[in-house]
């Protein structure tokens, strides 16, 4: 069977690389638990797009790639979350939401990080300044020091970007 | 249709340039600047192909990822939060806008709100709607006959005890079907409309709504305040969502589109010419000083320019064409 030839074919690279890429991990980011999270997501995203190896050099860089990416999805996840911790902080207890709340609003943010992150800086700048302050392009055009002609290039771009990645004509950042 | 609907994007793929077009209408109308020409120019984009409405729907979808930070932009504890975002370092700016929103999780729509972006959206993803120009009539699941005029849509939303219709933009002319368990109702921003009788017109402006009825009698109830008045056949009013205007006779006119006729009954030539520019995708004005001129005479909605020839015949007037789009009705020489 084809699928029962597959897991094998993983079940071989999870007991060839595992061990090689958690430790891999555990140099990059100095945790074992997030090493072994990460390890673990590596081998499901290799389940969910199957590659075949002619080579453990290939199968290692390949999965270096992936774990490389996890990492800097973690990294940028910890900073949304210790920012947008920062921010609450700073508000009186009674405003805080829910722990649920707070849960649905960080996976948002990472969402729309994901989704935002690989634009130039002022195009992602001016993105969000608009969709989520609801600014005008003349204030955003004020804020970023450009011309306001020029917000509104930004808009169609970040919008094409968003769009390109809905319809799967770009890989979305940190897969 | 429901968030889910929109989240799966038909069965097209929209391709490059649908998107790239879609992308720059997304530019174009979220500016402030932003005209009732534009907006009427991206209603004929979007009528023109199926794939346009495709690549609209990923916009769309874009927008839904942020709507889970709902909009409340009045809390003060944005305002605290939007302070903190203004102290982090440029390097962390962007997380820091993020954060400041997520902070508060709170804000939305802003600048897409003002732009009428998402009532847009909203009604080309309506169950029943129209293109400009396009008259149509639907028979809903009861058996009511509705006709949608020009660039109108309309939700349906019937339950076990009420038949509830949502007029998302424009104006419907109901006939409603007999149901003695179920009565039938209309809701706008400003109120609900509750059918007593059957055949009534419901419309909506920007800041407020009109009801016409024509057979029976209909009972508005405003959305705010709460104030209800029974409006009865043959009579109209206009209402906000705090107040109800007193009742006036209703005209013949206001029927007329159903049949696809435009009515004019001695009627300055502004009146007319601001109603056939609902027909018509791009600009239509009207001079000042023609402005004032009485018109009278019933006209075929299917051919806007044809009416603006015959005008052109039979008054002091002249059209003129700027661009494909902008048409202006002037003196003669």
């Amino acid at each position: 069977l084809q699928s029962g030839g597959r897991a094998q074919v993983i079940h071989s690279l999870y007991s060839d690389h595992h061990g090689w890429l958690y430790r891999f991990l555990q140099r990059k980011l100095g945790d074992a638990c997030d090493a072994a999270d990460l390890a673990h997501d590596a081998f499901l995203r290799l389940l969910a797009r199957p590659c075949e190896f002619d080579s453990d050099e290939g199968a290692r860089a390949y999965l270096s790639t992936i774990a490389r990416g996890l990492c800097i999805d973690l990294w940028r996840r910890r900073a949304i979350e210790r920012a947008y911790l920062e921010a609450l902080a700073g508000q009186a207890e009674a405003t805080h939401p829910s722990a649920e709340h707070r849960a649905i609003v960080l996976e948002t943010l990472f969402q729309i990080d994901a989704m935002v992150r690989r634009l130039p800086e002022k195009v992602r700048e001016a993105f969000l300044l608009y969709r989520l302050h609801g600014m005008a392009y003349k204030d955003i055009a004020a804020e970023l020091g450009v011309s306001t002609r020029m917000i509104k290039r930004y808009m169609a771009q970040a919008m094409l970007h968003c769009l390109l990645l809905q319809a799967g004509a770009l890989e979305p950042a940190g897969k | 249709m429901s968030a889910s609907d929109l989240s799966q994007p038909g069965a097209h793929a929209p391709g490059f340039e649908s998107l790239q077009q879609a992308a720059e209408w997304f530019a174009v109308l979220g500016s402030e600047d932003a005209t009732d020409a534009d907006r009427q120019r991206w209603q004929a984009w979007l009528d023109e192909r199926r794939e346009n409405r495709d690549a609209w729907r990923y916009v769309e979808n874009v927008g839904l990822q942020f709507d889970t930070l709902q909009p409340d932009a009045d809390d003060p504890a944005v305002k605290r939060a939007l302070r903190a975002a203004n102290r982090v370092t440029s390097r962390r700016k962007t997380l820091g806008i993020l954060a400041a929103i997520g902070g508060a999780g709170l804000l939305g729509w802003g600048a897409a709100e003002r732009a009428g972006l998402r009532r847009m959206a909203l009604a080309w993803a309506a169950d029943y709607r129209t293109g400009v120009g396009e008259i149509r009539d639907f028979v809903l699941p009861d058996g009511t006959r509705i006709w949608l005029n020009t660039a109108s849509a309309l939700d349906e939303d019937f339950g076990p005890t009420l038949r509830l219709v949502n007029l998302v933009q424009g104006e419907v002319l109901i006939e409603t079907a007999k149901d003695a368990a179920r009565s039938f109702a209309v809701d706008t921003p400003h109120g609900r409309l509750t059918a007593l009788g059957t055949r009534f017109v419901v419309r909506r402006f920007d800041g407020h709504a009109s009801l016409a009825v024509y057979e029976g009698r209909v009972e508005i109830r405003t959305a705010e305040s709460g104030r209800s008045l029974i409006v009865e056949s043959g009579e109209q009013a206009t209402f906000t969502a705090a107040e109800i205007g007193s009742p006036q006779p209703a005209t013949r006119a206001g029927q007329a589109w159903s049949r696809g006729m435009l009515v004019a009954d001695n009627i300055p030539l502004r009146q007319l010419i601001g109603e056939l520019s609902r027909y018509r995708p791009g600009h239509l004005g009207c001079a000042p000083e023609v402005a004032e001129l009485s018109v009278m005479g019933t006209y075929s909605l299917a051919d806007t320019d044809r009416v603006l020839a015959l005008l052109e015949d039979a008054l002091p007037v002249r059209i003129r064409k700027t661009l494909p789009w902008w048409t202006t009705v002037v003196a003669k020489d």
